[in-house]
């Protein structure tokens, strides 16, 4: 594999880190992550997402002030290199603050995400 | 529950904050052309001690007191048993509100003093100023902030400012807007509340 191929799986949320090919979505959905603006701290623990997200259907349903989350999981289609994604954001009005990207790659939140899903 | 109306600023602290050094190093200046006319140690300290004392207190005093009076009202808000649902630290102001009662106390930069708390029900509305100006790739802001009217006088609280303007889409800006929401909302909710 390429340097520049390398490169880009770091700018390419959905390219293998293994092969770098294009990975498959499996799953998505969106979280409240009840922090309040001004106040967000990072956290890198999957207990502490399985502990406080709240399962959401839509980015209206996220108070204002408070952060979003939104997980998506990838699986690629070539070696089998499962990632999970969070991508924390801050929706103002229409518009989205990034705030932070957590990856977890070894299924730390799979229970959790198939539980929210059921719930 | 005060009756009375919200007061911004205390003129007698203001005033006294800006001409008290004033006044303090034109007596200092006389003193020290009367007591050491041909200088010496002492005419120095006259001299120079006052103008750098004045630079500090106008540069830190009023910050110091207001910090100092913010945790005192905090304290005394506990004691009384206003829950402090929701907290913003403005530069000029500090607006704590409590969601359940329905009530808001507010202190000011300039009326450090006096500790202000009265029911939501006052407030006849609260609104967003995102400071947006100009047009096309000139659009921009440079001050964010919260505003709400009680007793007829307008309060503003800024959530962001800065000398310079940045873009609608930064995140400075961004964030300012958030929290400006948020504090609308929250002004709103209570007042829903109390109704
Ligand atoms: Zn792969």
């Amino acid at each position: 594999m390429g340097l520049f191929k390398k490169i880009g799986s770091i700018f390419h949320d959905d390219w293998c880190r293994k092969c770098q090919t294009k990975m498959e979505e499996k799953k998505r959905q969106l979280y409240m992550l009840p922090m309040t603006v001004g106040h967000y701290s990072s956290h890198s623990d999957a207990n502490y997402y399985k502990k406080n997200l709240i399962k959401v259907n839509k980015k209206a349903d996220i108070p204002v002030g408070k952060y979003a989350c939104g997980i998506i999981k990838y699986k690629c289609p070539k070696c089998g290199y499962k990632i999970t994604k969070l991508s924390i954001f801050l929706p103002v009005r229409e518009q989205e603050k990034y705030e932070d990207s957590i990856y977890f790659e070894n299924g730390e939140l799979d229970d959790f995400i198939r539980e929210s899903e059921r719930a | 529950m005060e009756n009375k109306k919200i007061k911004k600023i205390n003129f007698v602290y203001l005033l006294g904050y800006i001409f008290g050094p004033v006044i303090l190093c034109a007596i200092c200046f006389t003193l020290g052309m009367f007591i050491c006319p041909d200088g010496g140690t002492m005419a120095v300290v006259l001299f120079m001690c006052p103008p750098l004392l004045s630079m500090v207190w106008w540069i830190c005093a009023g910050r110091f007191l207001f910090k100092r009076k913010k945790k005192a009202l905090e304290k005394e808000l506990d004691e009384q048993g206003f829950s402090r649902n929701q907290t913003f630290y403005g530069d000029g102001c500090m607006v704590v509100i409590d969601t359940n009662k329905g009530n808001m106390a507010l202190l000011f930069f300039w009326n450090p003093f006096e500790k202000q708390i009265f029911p939501v029900s006052r407030i006849e509305k609260a609104w967003v100023d995102d400071g947006r100006s100009g047009a096309g790739f000139l659009e921009g802001s440079s001050r964010v902030s919260f505003l709400f009217k009680v007793d007829g006088i307008t309060v503003r609280v800024n959530t962001f400012t800065s000398n310079q303007r940045w873009r609608m889409d930064t995140d400075y800006i961004l964030t300012g807007i958030s929290k400006a929401d948020m504090m609308v909302k929250v002004i709103e909710d209570a007042k829903k509340k109390v109704k």
